[in-house]
């Protein structure tokens, strides 16, 4: 960008030269890149390496930098039953998996198909329905939830099923939270595939499913990939919702249960930090994996919030 | 538009009317079906959860009634008077030692010693933040434009702190913000002469708002960064050389080329980190778990619903907060939509 481009070449004296690499604005790019860098990237080492302290390197006088071994206190009274303070997060895993899994798969399908209705099909409300979803976008999540504990109170007592610590019930809040960003999602994603190559489907006598089924969906597999990772990771992050709906601890998901494991009388914040390492970690993995499909989608509005 | 079926159609001719109707109406049919399943979970569990806490703001709903909650009593505007009258909503009277204090003095006791209460802490929280989140993001987009080795990485790597759970990063932040003086904050701050003797950060009125903003910064600038960064790449390349033709330096470039090409993407970033910031429950509720200064509105309509079991209550602070947000939106479009419109 700068004035140094239009230097021919040819002309440089050493001192020239220098100056190119050392001049004021590239001291202040490389100062600010590396601040942002480390700003970024210490707290999520310093996550990783707590989680691998003993006891007395994380209640020391001072912090310890670099712990003295990969020391496995930390997860062994998560995991480990025989442990003293054992806290049964393998559990919390499971529960978590239990919610998110079948949230990113229902939301999939149905906002596939939604999607495709809204992106290829002509019907009355259509616009009405695509702005509603934005708006939604914008809707605070903690007005919807007193409305939603009373009703499903009043359902609960009516149809004779618990409200709170039920994992199904929570995932099907979650559904009203990821299925406006899978429909909106998808809905632009369906647009960017030319319609010619359904009209020949159907053409060729295929039914419209059929069309869907053969043609569609497997053309916006990248984008049913990004929409079923993202709705994973909303309800796997989601806390506000299971905070209220969860008491019973062999209930809790992880967010819960790592919010508990702080709030011990005893601070132990080598474990609450393995726990938020093993929570962190395989969404950092998904996403390294994915970038390619998952960067555009941030843009898109995966992530709310 | 692709309302691809009808436009690549051909005109159906006279005798085919009522096939074309038909057909239509079957197209139409078939749409209804596909998005039924979406369209009923989201007005079940959205729009009408939506409408219904108008209802309950009005009513007094508690734990007693919960279970019969369609036949709570209407108490009119009382729920809405009761949190307006609130000490955690309403700010506080002011700090002692107001009339001695000079300029300077008062400035600092409102930030420090004053209770804002809980609507005028939400709006300066989520405008500051906002501010502050957005001029970071504009930042790094400006750091990631031009070409480096090691670029695609060191996008990844700042896009973690927007994509890692909101748990992990929280309770990361409040370690490193540790009041013992195993905190790192506390360690580093200590080595270097600081301060004298380890603080508690995140539970001293005045700190831990700002603290709570930087996070707020920290965690979602990559979001505005990821979004600048598009639009700077769009920016035509004829622009620049015409203004280095005309001997434009770096920094008026950036104020005469980029900037006013960035106007229109930084009003509607501003716009949405603004509203999503103002119904932010988990980042404070995880950091301060609203106390010392930080209680939000969104916090506040938790508590009184779920803490105090006073639904009603609850129901009417978050009308409030949706009345301010639309209030903001309201503002922005009247202003700055059509400023951005007239340039």
């Amino acid at each position: 960008m700068g004035a140094t481009t239009y230097h021919p070449r040819g002309k440089q004296n050493i001192l020239d030269q220098i100056g190119q690499h050392l001049n004021w604005k590239r001291f202040i790019f490389l100062t600010l890149l590396f601040m942002f860098l480390a700003f970024i990237i210490f707290p999520f080492y310093w996550m990783v390496s707590s989680s691998f302290k003993t006891r007395a390197e994380i209640g020391g006088r001072e912090p310890t930098y670099i712990p003295s071994s990969l020391n496995l206190d930390a997860y062994r009274e998560l995991f480990d039953p025989s442990s003293p303070d054992f806290q049964n997060f393998g559990r919390a895993i499971f529960n978590s998996l239990i919610i998110a899994v079948p949230t990113s798969l229902i939301t999939v399908a149905f906002s596939a198909l939604g999607a495709y209705a809204i992106a290829r099909l002509h019907f009355w409300g259509k616009n009405g329905m695509l702005n509603g979803i934005l708006l939604i976008y914008l809707f605070p999540g903690v007005l919807i939830i007193i409305p939603l504990f009373a009703m499903l109170a009043r359902l609960s007592t009516m149809l004779g099923f618990d409200v709170q610590d039920n994992l199904g019930v929570l995932t099907f809040t979650y559904l009203a939270q990821t299925l406006p960003v899978g429909l909106y999602m998808l809905t632009n994603y369906f647009r960017t595939i030319p319609d010619e190559i359904e009209q020949a489907g159907l053409i060729d006598g295929c039914s419209r499913f059929g069309v869907i089924w053969r043609i569609t969906l497997p053309l916006a597999m990248p984008a049913l990939i990004s929409v079923g990772i993202y709705t994973f990771m909303i309800a796997w992050n989601e806390f506000l919702y299971a905070f209220v709906f969860l008491n019973d601890r062999a209930m809790f998901t992880m967010p819960i249960a790592i919010n508990t494991i702080f709030n011990d009388p005893t601070p132990r914040p080598h474990v609450v930090m393995a726990a938020a390492t093993i929570m962190t970690i395989p969404v950092m993995i998904l996403f390294l994996g994915m970038e390619r499909f998952l960067a555009e989608g941030l843009s898109a509005g995966g992530v709310k919030g | 538009m692709s309302t691809a079926t009808s436009t690549t159609r051909p005109p159906a001719a006279k005798p085919k009317k009522s096939r074309w109707k038909s057909q239509r109406a079957q197209e139409a049919r078939l749409a209804w079906i596909l998005i039924l399943p979406t369209v009923l979970i989201v007005f079940g569990l959205v729009i009408f959860p939506a409408i219904f806490s108008i209802w309950i703001s009005f009513h007094r709903v508690g734990l007693d009634n919960l279970n019969d909650v369609f036949h709570a009593p209407f108490v009119g505007f009382k729920n809405y008077q009761s949190v307006i009258n609130d000490f955690a909503f309403k700010p506080g009277p002011l700090p002692p030692g107001w009339a001695e204090a000079n300029i300077l003095g008062k400035f600092w006791l409102l930030l420090t010693k004053w209770s804002w209460g809980a609507a005028l802490t939400s709006i300066i929280y989520s405008f500051v933040s906002t501010a502050w989140t957005v001029f970071l993001g504009l930042v790094a987009a400006l750091l990631l434009n031009r070409p480096f080795r090691g670029r695609g990485l060191t996008r990844t790597t700042f896009l973690f702190a927007y994509i890692a759970p909101i748990v992990g990063v929280a309770f990361v932040w409040r370690w490193i913000l540790d009041p013992r003086p195993s905190g790192v904050l506390n360690d580093v701050l200590l080595n270097l002469g600081v301060i004298d003797a380890p603080m508690a950060y995140l539970a001293t009125r005045g700190l831990a708002l700002f603290l709570v903003i930087m996070f707020t910064g920290w965690r979602y600038f990559p979001f505005v960064m990821l979004m600048v960064l598009a639009r700077l790449q769009a920016i035509d390349s004829t622009l620049y050389e015409a203004a280095e033709v005309d001997g434009a330096n770096t920094w008026q470039q950036f104020r005469n080329v980029t900037l006013p090409e960035l106007r229109y993407v930084l009003g509607a970033l501003f716009l949405l980190r603004l509203i999503w910031t103002f119904n932010k429950f988990d980042d404070i509720f995880l950091l301060t778990g609203g106390g010392f200064g930080t209680k939000v509105l969104p916090i506040l309509t938790v508590e009184f619903s779920f803490r105090l079991r006073d639904f009603g209550k609850g129901a009417a602070t978050g009308m409030i907060l949706l009345i301010i947000l639309a209030v903001f939106l309201v503002i922005y479009v009247g202003t700055v939509m059509r400023n951005t419109e007239e340039t």
